[in-house]
C-alpha cells in the first residue's frame, strides 16, 4: 500500500442522513491517519435492506453497482460494522454463481475495512491530543463483532483519547435488537430486547454510551430518551475525531 | 419402492468405501480433549468425580477382599439397613457377605447396590460398564444408593470403547440421576441414584 | 404431520408471549443458567473453536456419504439382532410404532423424551391408538399433565415456575409433595413414575447417535429415564433421524464432548448408554425385540436443497438459549417443534414455508446462534436462504415488498436519490421540535416504543459537496 493511500470513504445511508457528523469525523481521522480520502460522489446504501428481506436480485445489482464504484481506490473505509460486512463477507456469497463480478467481489472484499479496524490494525494510528473528561460504556455491535472481529480495536483506540474512561457493559456482546428491518417488522419483539440493553446501559452508570454502528446506537438511544435516562450516545470515530463534546445522538436540533 | 429403497436412491453416492473409511479415520486424528496427564491419572479421575455435575464420594480399598467392610461402613455412615442388591458376578460373590441379605435383581424401591465397571475414565470421572449374565442393567438404574467397584482407570474416553462384538449395552455412568427440569435448578435423585459412592481397588 | 398451531399467528403467539411476566422469568431462570454455564465450559475447553470444526466436519462427511452410513449401520444393526424399519414421513413413522404396540399387545409405553418423536407426532398417534404413554423425563411427564407442547428442546418444561408444577403434581399425582420445595416435587414425580416405566410393555426412546460401525444407538439423558424406559419392557422402539448416524464410536466421543458442554455446561451427560441389539440370551434383563424405525421426513430433500448444514444439528439447544428473540418470547411463539434458531431454519423445512414465513425474519441476524453452535451451523445464511425464497415465492407481505422496491430504485439512481433523501428529510424534520421525533408515521413501528433521532438538516454528501470537511 502507498505511503499516503487513497480511500473511498462510504459513509452508508444513515451517517448520510440522520448523523452526517460521523461521515465528517470519520474524514478527519482517516486524514489524521494519513489517508487521502476520497468520497465517491455516486453512494447511496450498500444494499443491506434488500440482502436481509431475501430480495436477492436487488442486493445482488447494488452488490455490482458499489463495486464498480469503488473498486479502483487502494481501500474502502466504511463507519459501519454491518456495511462493512456486507460489503466484505456478503458480496462475495451472493456473486459466487457469477464468475464476471466474483473476482471482482472478493478484490473488493479484500481492501474492505470498518473505520475503527482500519485506524487501528491497518493504520495504527492513534488519537493525538485529544481529550474527554467523561465515562463511557462500549456496546459491541453484532455484525462488527461476529463478521469482522472488531472488539479490542475501539478500547485500544478509546484507551488514547485523554481523560475518557470505560465502564464495563453487562451483556456488552447481546444483540440490541435492532436488526435492520427486524425492528419495524416486529416492533414488540425489539422493543423488549431493546428495553434490556437500555436498561444495562443505565445500570452501567457511565455519561456515554458508544458503538460502531449508527443503526444500533439510533435504537439503543432512541429507547434510553424515550425512558429518560441521561446516558448520550455518540459513534466511537466522533470522540477520536475530538467531536465528543459537542451535540449527541437526537441533540441536534 | 419401499420406503429403504426411496430413501438411499436419493443418498447413495459413488465415493469409493475405502475413500470414506480413509476420510473418517482423518478426522479423529489429534482429537481436542481435555488433557490427562498419564502421571496424574489416578488423581484426575479423583478430582473429577468430585465435580458438582458428578458429586461421587470416592474410597481406594486395597483389594476385592475388603469390599464387604467397606460397604457396611458405607452403610452404617448412610443408616441403610443390611440389605444389599448384589449381582451374580463370580467376584464379589466369592466374597464374604455375613451379615447382609443378598438378591440380584432390584426391587422397584432398592435402596442399595454394588456393582462393578470395567473402567473408570478420568477425563470425565466416568464409570464403564457392560451387560452380561453376570452384569444386569436395571439395578444401577434402580437403587438410591449406586456402589460402584473401579478395578481399572484410563485416561480419556476413547480408550472406554470396548474392541470387537458388542455386548447388548454399553453404558457410561458420570454422577447420579439428575435433573434441572424445573426452573433449571439441580435436584439429585430424579429417577436412579441419589448417591454415587465408588471404590476404587488400588491393588 | 404433528398437531400444529397455525402458523399465521406467529406474532399473535409473540404478542402474547411478551405480555406473560411469568414466562419471561421462568426462562430467564433456565436459559440465563444454562448460558452461564456453557460459557464457563468452553472456556475450559481446549480449544473449543478447532473442536468445533471437527465436529462439523464429522457431520459433513457423514452428510455426504449418508446413504453409505446408513445401509452400514443396518446391516451391524441386524446382525446384532435388532430389526431396521424406514419410513419416509411422519405418518410412516408413526404407523410402523403404532403397528409394533399392537402385535406386541401393548397397553401401554414408557417413553423417554425425543425430539424426533415431537417432530413425527409420535405422542398424538399414540392417544389416536388408544395407547397409554407414559413421559418418563420429568418435563415431559410435567407438560403431559398440562396438556402443552414442548418448548425448548432441552427443557420442554422451561416456560413452567415452580408453582405451576407443584399445582399439576398435586392434581395428578397419587401421593404428591408434602413440601413447596423443587426437591419434593421431583421426589414425588420419582414415585409416580416409576410404577409406570417398570411395567410397561414397550420402551420407546430416540437417539442421539446412530453409531454405523457397531449398529449401535445411543441415547443421553441426565436422569437416567431412557434406560428405565428400554431396559424393563418386552419391546424396545427405536425412532431416530438418519441425520443422527456417525461412523464409528470415536467420532460419538466427540461429538458427546461438545454436547453436554453446549446444553449444560457438563463434561458429559450422567448417563451415556450404547444399545446394540436386543438382550442376549442369557442376560438377565433387556427387551426381548428391538426395533429402529430410521426416519426421513424431509431429510433427504434439506440435504438436496441447500440445507445440508443444517443435518449437522446434535440438539444441544444453545442456539435457543442464546437468542435474544427466544429469550423474550420462549418457545411456543415459535409454533413447530423445534424454537429458536434452528427451528427456525428447521420449521419451515417441515411445515412448509408459506404457514411459517415469520420464523426466519423474526430474527436480527446478529450471528450469536452460530458463535455458540457446536457444530459451527451457519444458522443466519441458512435464515437468510428462507427470507430469499420466500421473496421469490412472493410470500412477504406487499407493503415489504413495495418498500424494499421503491428505495432500490432510488438507491440505484443517485441523483433522484439525493434529491428525494432531502425532501424526505425536510418533511421529517418538521414533525418534532428539538433534537427527537416522538411520533412519525408510517415509523409506527419505531416510534411506538422509542424516540426516533431527528435527522440532520442537510446530508452528509450535501454537505461535503457544499465543501464542509469537519
Amino acid at each position: 500500500m502507498a505511503d499516503q493511500p487513497r480511500i473511498a470513504l462510504f459513509v452508508t445511508c444513515l451517517v448520510d442522513l440522520i448523523r452526517p457528523r460521523i461521515g465528517f469525523a470519520a474524514l478527519a481521522t482517516l486524514e489524521a491517519a494519513g489517508c487521502d480520502v476520497v468520497v465517491p460522489e455516486a453512494q447511496t446504501c450498500c444494499g443491506q435492506p434488500a440482502l436481509n428481506s431475501g430480495d436477492r436480485k436487488t442486493a445482488e445489482k447494488m452488490a455490482r453497482r458499489n463495486i464498480a464504484l469503488l473498486e479502483g481506490y487502494d481501500a474502502v473505509v466504511v463507519p459501519s460494522g454491518s456495511c462493512a460486512a456486507t460489503m466484505r463477507v456478503h458480496y462475495p456469497e451472493i456473486l459466487e454463481h457469477d464468475a464476471k463480478w466474483l473476482p471482482r467481489a472478493r478484490a473488493l472484499a479484500a481492501k474492505t475495512y470498518e473505520i475503527l479496524a482500519y485506524l487501528d490494525e491497518v493504520r495504527g494510528w492513534r488519537p493525538d491530543d485529544v481529550a474527554l473528561p467523561a465515562t463511557a460504556t462500549y456496546h459491541d455491535s453484532c455484525s462488527g463483532l461476529r463478521e469482522l472481529g472488531i472488539k479490542r480495536q475501539p478500547r485500544r483506540l478509546l484507551g488514547a483519547v485523554e481523560g475518557l474512561s470505560l465502564k464495563p457493559l453487562a451483556g456488552e456482546e447481546t444483540c440490541c435488537g435492532f436488526g435492520g428491518t427486524f425492528c419495524v417488522k416486529y416492533p414488540a419483539i425489539s422493543n423488549a430486547i431493546v428495553g434490556e440493553k437500555a436498561a444495562a446501559i443505565d445500570a452501567a452508570q457511565a455519561d456515554l454510551l458508544l458503538s460502531g454502528d449508527l443503526g444500533c446506537l439510533m435504537n439503543m438511544a432512541g429507547k434510553l430518551h424515550r425512558e429518560g435516562s441521561a446516558v448520550r450516545a455518540f459513534h466511537t470515530v466522533e470522540v477520536l475525531a475530538g467531536m465528543g463534546d459537542g451535540p449527541a445522538i437526537g441533540e441536534d436540533a | 419402492m419401499s420406503a429403504r429403497e426411496a430413501i438411499l436412491s436419493r443418498l447413495t453416492g459413488k465415493t469409493p468405501a475405502e475413500v470414506i473409511r480413509a476420510e473418517a479415520a482423518a478426522l479423529l486424528l489429534a482429537p481436542e480433549r481435555p488433557a490427562v496427564d498419564p502421571a496424574q491419572v489416578e488423581a484426575v479421575f479423583a478430582e473429577r468425580l468430585a465435580v458438582p455435575s458428578v458429586a461421587a464420594s470416592y474410597e481406594r480399598v486395597a483389594d476385592w477382599t475388603a469390599l464387604p467392610e467397606t460397604v457396611r461402613r458405607y452403610f452404617a455412615e448412610q443408616g441403610i439397613p443390611p440389605v444389599l442388591c448384589l449381582p451374580p458376578d463370580p467376584r464379589l460373590r466369592a466374597l464374604d457377605w455375613s451379615g447382609f441379605t443378598l438378591h440380584d435383581s432390584a426391587a422397584p424401591d432398592e435402596l442399595a447396590v454394588l456393582a462393578v465397571a470395567r473402567l473408570g475414565v478420568a477425563e470425565t470421572g466416568s464409570l464403564v460398564f457392560e451387560t452380561s449374565p453376570e452384569a444386569p442393567m436395571l439395578p444401577n438404574f434402580l437403587a438410591l444408593h449406586h456402589l460402584v467397584v473401579v478395578p481399572e482407570v484410563v485416561a480419556q474416553l476413547e480408550e472406554a470403547a470396548l474392541p470387537g462384538a458388542q455386548p447388548r449395552a454399553h453404558y457410561w455412568v458420570t454422577g447420579v440421576s439428575g435433573t434441572t427440569d424445573i426452573e433449571g435448578t439441580y435436584v439429585r435423585g430424579a429417577h436412579g441414584p441419589r448417591f454415587l459412592h465408588v471404590i476404587r481397588l488400588a491393588g | 404431520m404433528s398437531a400444529h398451531e397455525p402458523q399465521a399467528a406467529f406474532k399473535t403467539r409473540a404478542a402474547a408471549a411478551l405480555h406473560d411476566p411469568i414466562l419471561k422469568i421462568a426462562v430467564e431462570r433456565t436459559a440465563g443458567t444454562a448460558e452461564a454455564k456453557r460459557a464457563v465450559a468452553v472456556e475450559a475447553f481446549p480449544d473449543f473453536e478447532a473442536a468445533r470444526t471437527r465436529a462439523a466436519a464429522i457431520k459433513d462427511h457423514v452428510v455426504a456419504n449418508l446413504g453409505h452410513y446408513l445401509e452400514q449401520f443396518e446391516a451391524n444393526a441386524v446382525a446384532a439382532g435388532a430389526v431396521v424399519h424406514w419410513a419416509r414421513t411422519s405418518q410412516e413413522a408413526c404407523d410402523i410404532v403404532i403397528g409394533l404396540c399392537r402385535q406386541a399387545g401393548a397397553k401401554s409405553v414408557a417413553r423417554s423424551k425425543s425430539m424426533l418423536g415431537e417432530e413425527i407426532g409420535l405422542p398424538h398417534a399414540l392417544a389416536e391408538a388408544g395407547i397409554a404413554r407414559v413421559e418418563t423425563d420429568l418435563a415431559e411427564h410435567i407438560i403431559q399433565l398440562s396438556g402443552e407442547r414442548p418448548s425448548h428442546i432441552i427443557w420442554p418444561a422451561m416456560h413452567k415456575t415452580r408453582e405451576q408444577v407443584s399445582e399439576l403434581f398435586r392434581r395428578s399425582h397419587r401421593d404428591p409433595h408434602a413440601e413447596e420445595t423443587i426437591a419434593a416435587m421431583a421426589e414425588s414425580a420419582r414415585r409416580h413414575l416409576r410404577e409406570g416405566m417398570l411395567s410397561a410393555d414397550v420402551g420407546i426412546s430416540g437417539a442421539n447417535f446412530l453409531v454405523a460401525d457397531s449398529g449401535a444407538v445411543c441415547t443421553v439423558t441426565n436422569e437416567g429415564n431412557a434406560e428405565l424406559s428400554l431396559v424393563p419392557p418386552r419391546l424396545q422402539i427405536v425412532t431416530a433421524g438418519i441425520e443422527k448416524i456417525v461412523p464409528s464410536m470415536g467420532h460419538a466421543v466427540h461429538l458427546l464432548r461438545l454436547l453436554a458442554r453446549s446444553a449444560t455446561g457438563a463434561a458429559l451427560t450422567q448417563y451415556t448408554t450404547f444399545y446394540t441389539g436386543p438382550k442376549r440370551e442369557s442376560d438377565r434383563d433387556g427387551p426381548e425385540e428391538m426395533h429402529i424405525v430410521l426416519v426421513d421426513n424431509g431429510r433427504t430433500a434439506m440435504r438436496e436443497e441447500g440445507l445440508a448444514e443444517m443435518l449437522r444439528c446434535i440438539r444441544c439447544g444453545a442456539c435457543m438459549n442464546h437468542c435474544v428473540v427466544f429469550r423474550q418470547i420462549g418457545g411456543h411463539a415459535y409454533g413447530g417443534t423445534y424454537p429458536g434458531p434452528m427451528g427456525a431454519v428447521l420449521t419451515p423445512a417441515i411445515d412448509g414455508l408459506a404457514k411459517t414465513r415469520d420464523l426466519p425474519n423474526a430474527c436480527t441476524l446478529n450471528g450469536k446462534c452460530q458463535e455458540v453452535c457446536p457444530v459451527n451451523i451457519p444458522l443466519p445464511t441458512l435464515l437468510r436462504g428462507w427470507r430469499e425464497k420466500s421473496w421469490r415465492e412472493g410470500l412477504e407481505p406487499k407493503a415489504t415488498r413495495a418498500g424494499i422496491d421503491l428505495w432500490a430504485w432510488f438507491a440505484q439512481r443517485p441523483k433522484l436519490y439525493r434529491a428525494a433523501t432531502a425532501t424526505a428529510l425536510k418533511s421529517l424534520r418538521a414533525m418534532g421540535r428539538g433534537g427527537w421525533l416522538r411520533k412519525v408515521p408510517m415509523a409506527g413501528g419505531w416510534t411506538r416504543y422509542r424516540d426516533l433521532p431527528k435527522p440532520a438538516a442537510e446530508s452528509f454528501m450535501a454537505q461535503y459537496r457544499k465543501g464542509r470537511r469537519r
